[in-house]
């Protein structure tokens, strides 16, 4: 194996540049000081006790949840039927129409922004969190649609026939046979599109106000005014909420439904 | 109980009547006909693209043929869909419900077919004990063996008690020791339920050790359709002489005998069964199975033969019940032959390179038209 070590070199290397950012701020939300330092100076977990007992960042952070949640809520069915229609049958335009439903990926996110700002705007939708949850399945929905897509791409074709053999309807088969087989990617895109969602943040800045801000946005208006260790902890507490959604996902159904979309 | 082949008064369980169909310029069924009758097992036997999938696809329901008519039971195809018709199949891939158990797969027919949910228990644990799986219902199909999941889907196809049971290949995927021992599972179910049954392979063991009847299908068509010991001393088509057993051909000009005449040599055959020799002058083929094929030293003509050739052993393979030969007969154009002898223990083998003597007797070469 020569130039192995080259290898993990470069590996270690890349992986040390991915983490720094979550390291240094998981060590500077440990400071005892004043203000974000790294090395910290001291170690406490005063900003963690700041975090919690704070009115306005528990009130952002409810909201995101809400956010997460209708978003979730709205792209379980959306993106399960989408990718069950566009893998299983081969109708005329699928193929645009698979585009179509990829196209939030080719847009900028500030286009997709301010597009959603001007519609919301012009209905009246506007100060209310849960046009913020609609805005993040719209844009994250692609994601929703591939892993499910995996799931149905790795399904025998036969079990359809086999239900109706078994004297199931078109109805009773989709729902008895082909939903439950491909649960474990409706379960994948959920729990990727809850975190997506809880972590928007460029969206959701044009589609907030005073009363509507989101815990990304809370922190971004936090930091144009000072930067206090309390953002730190915060952010922690992004990164490990993250960490914790992406081991569920591993534990539940595994990573690897991720490599099998087409 | 099923209508068994006892009861004569019912329509027979599929009537088909040049029953085709076309995918694009290629017919992988063309005019298929045939009457099967309640409470038999045929076995429709062909190599992969010979249309006999697609049969068992139409009667599924799972496709619709182009031309022809396909009845089950006297009642037309069109009229019933998939779901309605009473047939149960086993996959060649099984697709038995990877989200449920052995026992929730077994029950899904009939909870589909909405029977009484107090006794569908009962039939679920008799179906699963007719088929050897007692005290294996809880679990899922990942978690039982090959053998254990072929049974699974075996109790699904049968528990509802369809009118027709369908086996698209479901023990190709199976090594050589579970195939035979679920043949005969196969066998003994079927004659335990009486239950009439189609069953698809390439396998010519298989069809032979299951079967009432065979169809033997290439290419679209049905090219014979007997029971297992005709089609195996009668084939009438080279084709089906070729598919089944080992054997070989010998290629000449078919001469008054009726014989073939091969470089100079005529060699004595007959016709296949209920049909007429190769006419005289025209090319034909003449099929020798290997087990009708004796050998004796060169210049000895072994016994009861009516025909012999020198022949040169090109291999000798050691098959443990059997030696097989390949053989090059030079005086016939360097024609290859094929030999077994059953008994190799009871005599001296052959040698690589040897020249010998191929012998047979008339009946055993069948003459049949070079196409």
């Amino acid at each position: 194996m020569r130039g192995g070590w080259l290898h993990w070199t470069v590996a270690a290397l890349a992986a040390a540049f991915l983490a720094a950012p979550s390291l240094v701020v998981l060590g500077a939300s440990f400071t005892a000081g004043n203000i974000v330092a790294f090395p910290p100076e001291g170690f406490s977990l005063r900003w963690y006790g700041q975090v919690l007992s704070s009115t306005a960042l528990r009130g952002a952070f409810l909201r995101s949840l809400e956010v997460a949640a209708v978003c979730t809520a709205v792209a379980i069915p959306a993106g399960t039927l989408a990718a069950v229609a566009l893998a299983r049958w081969r109708f005329r335009r699928a193929t645009a129409i698979q585009l179509y439903l990829l196209l939030p990926f080719t847009v900028p996110l500030i286009g997709s922004g301010i597009g959603l700002m001007l519609l919301f705007g012009e209905l009246r939708l506007l100060g209310a969190v849960w046009p913020v949850g609609l805005a993040a399945c719209v844009i994250n929905l692609p994601f929703m649609i591939w892993a499910v897509a995996a799931s149905v791409n790795g399904l025998d074709p036969e079990l359809e026939r086999a239900a109706a053999n078994c004297g199931a309807g078109p109805a009773q088969t989709f729902l008895l046979v082909t939903l439950p087989a491909v649960a474990p990617g409706v379960v994948a895109g959920a729990l990727l599109m809850f975190i997506l969602a809880l972590n928007e943040f460029l969206v959701s800045l044009l589609l907030v106000d005073a009363r509507t801000v989101t815990l990304p946005v809370h922190v971004y208006n936090s930091i144009r005014a000072v930067i206090t260790p309390d953002l730190a902890a915060v952010s922690s507490i992004f990164v490990l909420a993250a960490a914790a959604a992406i081991w569920a996902l591993d534990r539940l159904v595994g990573l690897d439904i991720f490599l099998k979309a087409k | 109980m099923k209508p068994t082949s006892a009861a004569p008064s019912v329509a027979p369980a599929v009537e088909a009547e040049g029953v085709s169909r076309r995918y694009g310029d290629v017919a992988a069924l063309a005019e298929a006909s045939f009457r099967l009758e309640a409470g038999r097992f045929l076995t429709v036997l062909g190599p992969s693209g010979s249309g006999k999938s697609t049969l068992l696809r139409l009667i599924a329901g799972f496709e619709a043929p182009d031309a022809g008519r396909l009845r089950l039971y006297g009642r037309p195809v069109e009229a019933i869909p998939p779901h309605r018709r009473s047939v149960g199949m086993v996959f060649q891939r099984l697709a038995l419900f990877p989200h449920m158990t052995a026992a929730e797969n077994v029950a899904f027919p009939l909870r589909m077919r909405r029977w009484d949910a107090r006794d569908i228990p009962a039939r679920v644990a008799r179906f699963l004990s007719l088929v050897r799986l007692d005290g294996l219902g809880a679990r899922r199909p990942h978690e039982l063996s090959g053998g254990q999941q072929q049974r699974v889907a075996i109790a699904r196809a049968l528990v509802f008690e369809p009118e027709l049971l369908l086996l698209d290949e479901p023990l190709a995927a199976l090594d050589a020791k579970l195939r035979e021992e679920m043949q005969l599972e196969f066998r003994r179910i079927q004659r335990e339920l009486g239950v009439t049954t189609i069953n698809v392979t390439h396998d010519q063991r298989e069809a032979l050790v299951m079967s009432d009847r065979v169809i033997v299908m290439d290419q679209g068509r049905i090219l014979q359709d007997a029971d297992p010991e005709t089609l195996w001393r009668e084939p009438a088509h080279a084709f089906v002489a070729g598919f089944l057993g080992v054997g070989a051909f010998l290629d000449g000009v078919a001469a008054e005998g009726p014989a073939l005449a091969i470089a100079g040599a005529t060699l004595p055959g007959r016709a296949p069964a209920g049909r007429a020799a190769p006419a005289p002058g025209a090319r034909a083929r003449g099929s020798l199975r290997a087990d009708r094929v004796r050998l004796a030293g060169a210049g000895a003509t072994p016994a009861g033969c009516h025909a012999a050739a020198p022949a040169l052993v090109e291999d000798a393979i050691f098959e443990g019940d059997r030696i097989l030969y390949e053989l090059r007969l030079p005086t016939m154009g360097g024609a290859r032959l094929r030999a077994i002898d059953r008994d190799p223990g009871a005599h001296a083998r052959h040698a690589p390179g040897a020249a010998v003597t191929a012998g047979w007797a008339r009946d055993d070469m069948i003459l049949f038209d070079a196409d």
